[in-house]
C-alpha cells in the first residue's frame, strides 16, 4: 500500500484516475440509459433480453475502456519516460520511475475499463429481480431512477473533488441524463 | 579499509521523487547520521541537487544504489572525507582569497 502510493505520488496515478473513473462512468450509465430507452420504446418486455442486450453493452464498454486506455496510456507513459531519461541521460526503466510508469498504466487501464462496466451494470440490476416485481415497466422505471441517482452520485464525487455545491453539480449530470432520457423518447414520436 | 565520514554528491535527478523522500531513504541507512540536500539549479524536467551525507560509517555502494534507483544520476564526488574524525581540507597559499 505505501508503495502504491509512492507510485501514486511518482507517476501523478491519482488525478489523471479520477478523471478516466468520472468520465467512463458517465459514458457507462449514459450509455446504457440509451441501451434501456431502446429497449423500452421497442417494447422489449422479457428481461432477459434486456440483461443480454446490457450486459454485452457492459461488457464492451469494459472492454474499450481496457484496452484503449492501457494502449494509449502505456504510448503516452512510455514517451514520458524516454523523454525524462533523455534529461537524466540514464535508462530508467528498473528504477521507481520505471515501475511507478508501469504500475500506473495497469491501475489507469483497470479504472478506465471497471469504471463503465460497474456503473452500468448496477443500473441493470433491477432487471434480475423483474421476477419479484409486478411487471416489467418496473424495472424500467427503478433502473432509469438508480441510473439518475448514479449520475447524482458521479456529480457529487466530481463536485467534493472541486469542492465545489455537491447538490449542483449532481443535478449537472442528472441533467445530461434526463436530455438523454428525453431525446430517446421523442425518438418515438418521429 | 577506512570508514566513510562524509560524502558531497553532485547528482541530477527528475522532480520526483522528491528531495524530501530522498533525504528520508538516506538517512534511513546503516551508517548515516545526517543527510543534507540543497537544489542548486533547476531545469524544465530535472534538477541538480548537492547531497551532503554524514555519518559514523557510510556505505558507498548503498548510496548509491538508492540514488539511482530513485532515478537521480551521480555526475561527481566532490569531497569525501574517511577516517576516525571529519577533517575539512587544508587551507593552502594557493586557495583564492575568500569573497
Amino acid at each position: 500500500m505505501q508503495e502504491l502510493r509512492e507510485y501514486s505520488d511518482i507517476a501523478e496515478i491519482g488525478e489523471i484516475a479520477r478523471r478516466y473513473f468520472a468520465m467512463n462512468a458517465f459514458d457507462g450509465v449514459l450509455t446504457i440509459i440509451g441501451v434501456l430507452m431502446g429497449n423500452y420504446m421497442a417494447q422489449v418486455r422479457q428481461p432477459a433480453i434486456v440483461i443480454s442486450t446490457g450486459l454485452s453493452t457492459c461488457i464492451a464498454m469494459g472492454i474499450s475502456g481496457l484496452w484503449g486506455a492501457y494502449l494509449t496510456e502505456s504510448a503516452e507513459r512510455k514517451r514520458d519516460l524516454d523523454n525524462l531519461e533523455t534529461h537524466t541521460l540514464t535508462d530508467l526503466s528498473q528504477t521507481k520511475i520505471g515501475r511507478a510508469s508501469r504500475a500506473a498504466v495497469v491501475i489507469v487501464a483497470l479504472i478506465d475499463g471497471l469504471a463503465p462496466f460497474l456503473s452500468a451494470l448496477v443500473v441493470l440490476v433491477p432487471f434480475f429481480f423483474t421476477a419479484f416485481l409486478p411487471e416489467i415497466a418496473v424495472s424500467y422505471y427503478l433502473s432509469l431512477g438508480m441510473a439518475l441517482a448514479a449520475l447524482f452520485g458521479l456529480g457529487a464525487f466530481l463536485g467534493r473533488v472541486s469542492k465545489g455545491n455537491l447538490v449542483v453539480s449532481g443535478l449537472k449530470m442528472i441533467t445530461a441524463g434526463m436530455v438523454s432520457i428525453l431525446l430517446s423518447y421523442l425518438l418515438k414520436k418521429v | 579499509m577506512g570508514k566513510l565520514r562524509r560524502l558531497v554528491l553532485d547528482v541530477l535527478k527528475p522532480y520526483e521523487p522528491t528531495i524530501v523522500e530522498l533525504a528520508q531513504l538516506l538517512s534511513d541507512l546503516e551508517g548515516v547520521e545526517a543527510v543534507n540536500i540543497s537544489i542548486y539549479e533547476i531545469d524544465r524536467r530535472v534538477e541538480n541537487a548537492k547531497i551532503t551525507i554524514e555519518g559514523s560509517d557510510i556505505s558507498f555502494q548503498i548510496v548509491e544504489k538508492v540514488i539511482e534507483e530513485n532515478g537521480g544520476a551521480i555526475h561527481s564526488i566532490d569531497e569525501v572525507v574517511a577516517g576516525k574524525i571529519i577533517i575539512d581540507d587544508a587551507a593552502t597559499l594557493q586557495d583564492p582569497y575568500p569573497g
